[in-house]
């Protein structure tokens, strides 16, 4: 059940604390443009300023931090617009590892997935987001799976389909799979504390 | 509180132009990496594609997305990646390397692969920049180059062949040429030797007129189509032509040339084979015509006439003949008075004459009868010979007259004890005949028979009717007539050898005087011998009325 998207809805999302780095907002436009091309894009920013917030993604600096409610609004307008499901927003996430600015930049680290997965992904998060945290859990590389809990980041709902995909796609790029699925085990929109993600690959 | 404002305004405002910086360098990045004509990726340290670029997402078919996050080794084939990995750790930088690359669809790309390493500020390897150059195109091209140098090469041994071939057929002009050159050698040769043969033929052709102008005779030569071609000197004195006036025309046209007409009823339009044909142009000129036909190679192409003036030997003979007659008048006179005398002493009319006597007189008779006979078979032939040889004919049965010698012989068969055989028609229609000179001709056959036959030999008389003649024919089972002399049988004088051996006596002209006759009667005679075995003799005689 999709949730009506109104001024009101996007005013309370701007309230939220924090900010995320405009590379998010740039992977959006990048899915928008390859997905459905230019007057979709352009939907998008006429429904963000129909809300009150205009963005002109073009315009928006990879490296620049902007309000996390923000990033959460543009995701929300984006599958309203685009009439998304939630794996084609875990697909966004994926896909956003790929057009990553941040990624291309950290990727040169991504020597092991032991390395990736212990040392890097909180690195990654703290580059994305200022708040949260990343905590890596558990890797088993022989039974392939891994464990990570995101804390203090509770945010909205869509940001648990889009960061699993999210964190599939960085796993995808030191693991060699193209089959890489997530599971969020615990939610704190469902009542735990952290968020807690199961990754499996084949 | 104003200088900490103021500082961290100025701050803010840094951090704002290093974001610009930062987002123009990304936009820099990403359209210059977007705009590299050939695919780049960018692969990390454990083989994952990392960065694509949209021309390595044309050329395998992949969208970036499913590129990136894929391991490097799906895009080529296993041994390449793996060779190309190694070299690219060890070497730092791979250049033109050739590789097969693996489309979406399975496709295989030949393409010349670049790569280099990329490493942190530590040195430490993080992965590699991978870019590569589609050969497809450069492949097609060399294949098709290879293609064009395969077919300039086999041009090329075409060429060689075909130099080859020229050079061989250059040496085969050369090897003609030598041929050509060669025959017409020979064949100047041949000119020369035909040269020198048509000199040869000329002079020889020139020998040949001079004789033929020179010869004695006279020569006329007729073409093929009987218009003559020659004529000699001689001949043109004969006839009283001149060659220029007749040579060329035909039998016909000749014929309109008085003098020549003789000569050309003679031989006639076909030019007949004639063979010493007495003929008379004038009462001073008489020639002796022969024809000879004139082959070559089993075609006739021409006449020769040769034409022998006898004149002179005509008027010889007549004159000997002339002579020869009044010496056997004047002498068969007084040889007719001493038979007439015998005749009488031997019959007893002037008394009995002895034993002994009687004997020599019946000798000299029988010589003297001989001798008579001889004259009057000189006189005969002389008369034949100068055409007094008339003949008194009368319509008359031929059996009779034929009866009547036989009748006359039979003493002399009976002696020689031969064996006659007589075949005759009980009639026959009867002919016109000169029954002195026939029964004349009749008795020379039926004598040879007699005389040249065996003892106990035999003789067949045939007579009958045939077609509008009547054949008369005798067989006897003589001495035969030597093969090697037949032709001269009703020549004058003529006897066989073994005829002289057999018999001293004979005048040899019976025959000739024989053939005269049969012939003076319209008739024809001939005759079948084998030397030891006998000889017949035949002769025709015209049936004027069928009885």
């Amino acid at each position: 059940m999709s949730q009506e998207l109104t001024k009101e809805l996007a005013q309370k999302l701007l309230g939220i604390k924090g900010e995320a780095r405009g590379v998010a907002f740039k992977t959006d436009r990048e899915y928008v443009l390859r997905k459905k091309g230019e007057e979709y894009l352009k939907k998008v920013e006429k429904e963000l300023e129909r809300l009150g917030y205009p963005i002109k993604y073009e315009e928006i600096k990879s490296m620049d931090f902007y309000p996390i409610g923000l990033r959460i609004l543009s995701l929300l307008v984006i599958k309203e617009v685009l009439n998304l499901n939630d794996d084609a927003i875990k697909e966004m996430g994926l896909v956003a590892t790929k057009s990553s600015l941040i990624i291309k930049i950290l990727a040169k680290y991504f020597l092991s997935l032991q390395r990736v997965f212990s040392i890097e992904s909180p690195k990654i998060w703290k580059k994305h987001y200022t708040i949260g945290e990343i905590e890596p859990v558990e890797l088993n590389e022989e039974k392939k799976y891994a464990i990570l809990r995101l804390k203090d980041f509770k945010v909205h709902k869509i940001m648990c389909s889009y960061l699993g995909g999210y964190f599939c796609g960085v796993a995808q790029l030191i693991t060699k799979t193209s089959k890489i699925e997530f599971k969020e085990t615990k939610c704190p929109f469902l009542g735990d504390e952290y968020h807690e993600f199961l990754l499996t690959w084949k | 509180m104003k200088a900490n404002t103021h500082t961290i305004e100025e701050e803010r405002k840094k951090i704002e132009y290093l974001l610009e910086d930062l987002t123009s360098l990304e936009n820099y990045t990403k359209d210059l990496f977007n705009f590299f004509p050939i695919p780049i990726c960018v692969v990390s340290s454990i083989g994952i594609i990392l960065e694509a670029n949209p021309s390595l997402e044309k050329i395998t078919g992949y969208q970036i997305e499913e590129l990136i996050g894929k391991g490097i080794e799906e895009l080529f084939k296993i041994e390449d990646i793996d060779n190309l990995t190694k070299e690219i750790f060890e070497k730092e930088l791979v250049k033109g390397k050739e590789v097969t690359l693996l489309t979406k669809e399975k496709k295989e790309i030949p393409v010349s692969v670049y790569a280099r390493l990329r490493k942190t500020e530590q040195g430490e390897a993080i992965g590699y920049f991978l870019g590569f150059f589609d050969l497809t195109e450069i492949k097609k091209f060399q294949e098709q180059l290879q293609e064009k140098i395969n077919e300039l090469e086999r041009l090329r041994e075409k060429e060689i062949i075909l130099r080859m071939e020229e050079s061989a057929k250059s040496a085969d002009i050369e090897k003609r040429v030598k041929e050509f050159e060669d025959t017409r050698k020979a064949l100047m040769n041949i000119l020369e030797d035909a040269e020198e043969a048509r000199k040869k033929a000329e002079e020889e052709r020139n020998q040949t007129l001079a004789i033929i102008n020179n010869f004695v005779d006279g020569i006329l030569v007729f073409d093929k189509n009987r218009k003559l071609s020659l004529i000699n000197p001689q001949a043109e004195n004969f006839f009283s032509v001149k060659g220029e006036d007749i040579i060329g025309r035909s039998i016909s046209e000749l014929g309109t040339f008085p003098t020549l007409k003789p000569l050309l009823n003679l031989v006639g339009e076909e030019i007949k084979g004639v063979f010493r044909k007495e003929l008379s142009i004038k009462e001073t000129l008489i020639l002796e015509v022969t024809t000879i036909p004139m082959i070559r190679e089993g075609e006739r192409i021409g006449s020769l006439v040769i034409l022998h003036d006898i004149t002179r030997e005509k008027m010889i003979e007549r004159m000997k003949s002339e002579f020869v007659s009044i010496a056997a008048h004047q002498l068969r006179t007084p040889l007719s008075a001493i038979k007439w005398t015998l005749k009488m002493i031997l019959d007893g009319d002037l008394g009995e004459v002895p034993k002994e006597q009687r004997e020599f007189l019946e000798k000299t008779y029988q010589s003297n009868e001989r001798i008579i006979n001889l004259i009057n078979d000189l006189l005969n032939v002389s008369r034949i010979e100068e055409g007094r040889y008339l003949y008194k004919p009368i319509l008359t049965d031929f059996i009779p007259i034929l009866d009547s010698l036989i009748d006359s012989y039979k003493e002399e068969i009976k002696k020689k004890n031969l064996k006659l055989k007589l075949k005759k028609p009980q009639k026959l229609p009867k002919v016109k005949v000169d029954v002195e000179k026939i029964s004349l001709a009749i008795q020379n056959l039926l004598e040879n028979a007699i005389r040249y036959n065996k003892e106990s030999g035999e003789i067949e008389i045939n007579l009958k009717e045939k077609g509008k003649e009547i054949e008369f024919s005798i067989r006897d089972t003589g001495i035969g007539i030597p093969k090697d002399q037949q032709n001269r049988v009703f020549t004058k004088f003529f006897r066989g050898y073994n005829a002289i051996k057999m018999e001293t006596e004979g005048s040899g002209l019976g025959l000739f005087i024989t053939k005269n006759i049969i012939e003076a009667h319209g008739g024809k005679i001939w005759f079948e011998s084998e030397e030891g075995k006998g000889t017949t003799f035949y002769f025709t005689l015209p049936i004027v009325q069928k009885t």
